[in-house]
């Protein structure tokens, strides 16, 4: 044992120290100690194989008929789904098959709505009952063009709004949420 | 100047006896014995070229015809010997200072080796061939020719000097907390964030209650639906009304998956799983670690509508089927980015979106 650490004192000197004497005839208390940045561990890890589960191949049928495979672990070589991305409506928003629309062929419920609907079910807009009653021709075709006017402002103000947030989309850190300020 | 240089290139290559030479030979008076010897002469050099080309030997037509190595091969009755020398990997690892060192992970010799990638995933395919360059351009920020970047604010701060044992101290953190956020750099052509691992993790109460039946439960289930062999773990905090103390109890089994079975997790998730789930509104919005980490949750009636899990489900107790929570690692730096690579691969999100 101590013929080890001496040797390894030794060689740890040669290698770290520029001085040329090699101090050989020092005690080891004189030697100075180094400590090894790479500590030898005694103890052997057991290198376990990694362990997988059997996976097969399976074919997923989508409901609209559209097809893929994928490896999974259940034994069923086809697996047909009813329920998918397809023919869901988180999925589809804009789909109208999806949507539960009420029929409403008679015109009962349109008729109930518009005698009662209020903000959120109100079939008639606003507008439309303002502009109902029309007196002075001058006055409604000034009132006409200014609407008309703030309109393509409004419109272009929108078209500036999406192509600022198109080009500031990636621009800024995300903002810390700092309550208080130091 | 080329065709200087080509010559003395060209003298150089061909044979002594091709090339002028320099001096001029005959003003000198001295001669060589071997200046008139028969090797130094040209038509001696020339005599031993070979005047037949290799191209044009013909093959004779029954060689050609007995040479059928996939036959041969079949015919063979036992295997053939295989090489002398096969390396085997040492079973255990001895430390960094043994001589005998196991072969790195890598290396189909080695004890930790997994083939693999055997199939290209469809999710993946999906993410190559649209998700990342619709990303990309998503988050191109024309900047005009000439424009500089104004600099930022450093991270961290100076401290100022007002006093003297400010001196050598460490800098201050960020303004507002003492969360240092990721650094979000601009996303160019190589570093679009993409999906670098995914962790499904159940916490199971019941199997400290009451038996480790619920664990052994859970992990099946885990590990079916993620092809990977799961991982228990133990608790680290202690529930005083579950009776569950830290470091006593197994409560956990966690699953991680990466490349290829994490892309078949992924495509599966979103194709099948989550579009069955009755009244499901999405991810919420405000979820992730805000450095593009995404978690959400799956109760246990929707753990059972996996497709591994409904194909035997009598398998399994149904009380005792896991929920989860599904963390989506991104390579994203900021929450924003990553929800944007999760609804672009196809996952919805609802609610206030927080970024």
């Amino acid at each position: 044992m101590s013929m080890h650490t001496s040797l390894r004192r030794a060689a740890a000197r040669i290698s770290s120290s520029t001085s040329t004497i090699l101090p050989t005839g020092l005690p080891a208390s004189q030697v100075k100690t180094t400590t090894f940045v790479c500590s030898q561990c005694r103890h052997a890890t057991l290198l376990r194989r990694p362990k997988r589960p059997y996976t097969f191949t399976q074919l997923i049928t989508l409901s609209d008929g559209s097809a893929f495979t994928h490896r999974t672990t259940s034994p069923a070589p086809v697996y047909r789904s009813t329920r998918d991305t397809r023919n869901s409506l988180l999925w589809n928003p804009s789909s109208s098959k999806l949507m539960n629309v009420e029929d409403d062929e008679a015109g009962r419920l349109a008729a109930f709505r518009a005698r009662f609907g209020r903000s959120w079910d109100a079939n008639a807009p606003a507008a439309e009952l303002a502009s109902s009653g029309d007196t002075k021709d001058a006055a409604t075709t000034k009132a006409e063009e200014e609407a008309a006017k703030a309109q393509a402002q409004a419109e272009q103000e929108e078209e500036d709004n999406l192509l600022d947030l198109i080009s500031s989309f990636g621009q800024e850190e995300p903002q810390v949420s700092g309550k208080k300020k130091k | 100047m080329a065709v200087r240089e080509s010559s003395r290139y060209l003298a150089r290559a061909v044979p002594r006896a091709f090339a002028p030479s320099a001096r001029p030979q005959a003003f000198l008076g001295r001669r060589n014995a071997s200046d008139e010897a028969p090797s130094r002469r040209l038509s001696d050099q020339l005599d031993e070229l070979e005047t037949a080309s290799s191209l044009t030997t013909a093959v004779s037509d029954s060689a050609a015809k007995s040479f059928d190595p996939a036959t041969r091969a079949k015919g063979r009755k036992t295997q053939l010997p295989r090489s002398r020398y096969q390396f085997r990997s040492p079973k255990y690892d001895r430390g960094p200072l043994h001589p005998h060192q196991p072969p790195p992970p890598s290396d189909p010799s080695s004890r930790l080796f997994v083939p693999g990638p055997f199939s290209l995933p469809r999710a993946e395919q999906t993410y190559n061939s649209t998700v990342a360059s619709d990303i990309l351009t998503l988050c191109y920020v024309h900047t005009p020719p000439g424009f500089k970047v104004p600099p930022k604010a450093p991270r961290l701060r100076e401290w100022d000097d007002s006093s003297p044992y400010h001196k050598n101290r460490p800098l201050r953190g960020p303004r507002g907390g003492d969360v240092l956020r990721l650094l979000r750099k601009p996303i160019k052509f190589n570093n679009i964030p993409e999906i670098e691992r995914i962790t499904v993790h159940s916490y199971v109460k019941g199997a400290a209650q009451e038996n480790s039946g619920w664990l052994h439960v859970a992990g099946m289930a885990v590990q079916a639906i993620s092809n990977v062999r799961v991982e228990t773990f133990k608790s680290k905090a202690s529930v005083a009304t579950w009776s569950i103390a830290p470091g006593r109890d197994t409560v956990a089994v966690k699953a991680e998956m990466h490349g290829e079975t994490m892309y078949h997790f992924l495509g599966k998730l979103i194709d099948v799983v989550l579009p069955r789930i009755k009244d499901w509104p999405g991810v919420k919005g405000s979820s992730g670690d805000s450095s593009g980490n995404i978690t959400f949750g799956l109760e246990p009636e929707h753990v059972a509508m996996f497709p591994e899990i409904e194909v035997n489900y009598d398998m399994y107790p149904p009380k005792m089927i896991p929920g989860c929570h599904i963390t989506l690692h991104t390579t994203a730096k900021a929450d924003k980015d990553a929800r944007l690579l999760l609804s672009a691969m196809g996952i919805p999100f609802y609610g206030k979106i927080v970024q």
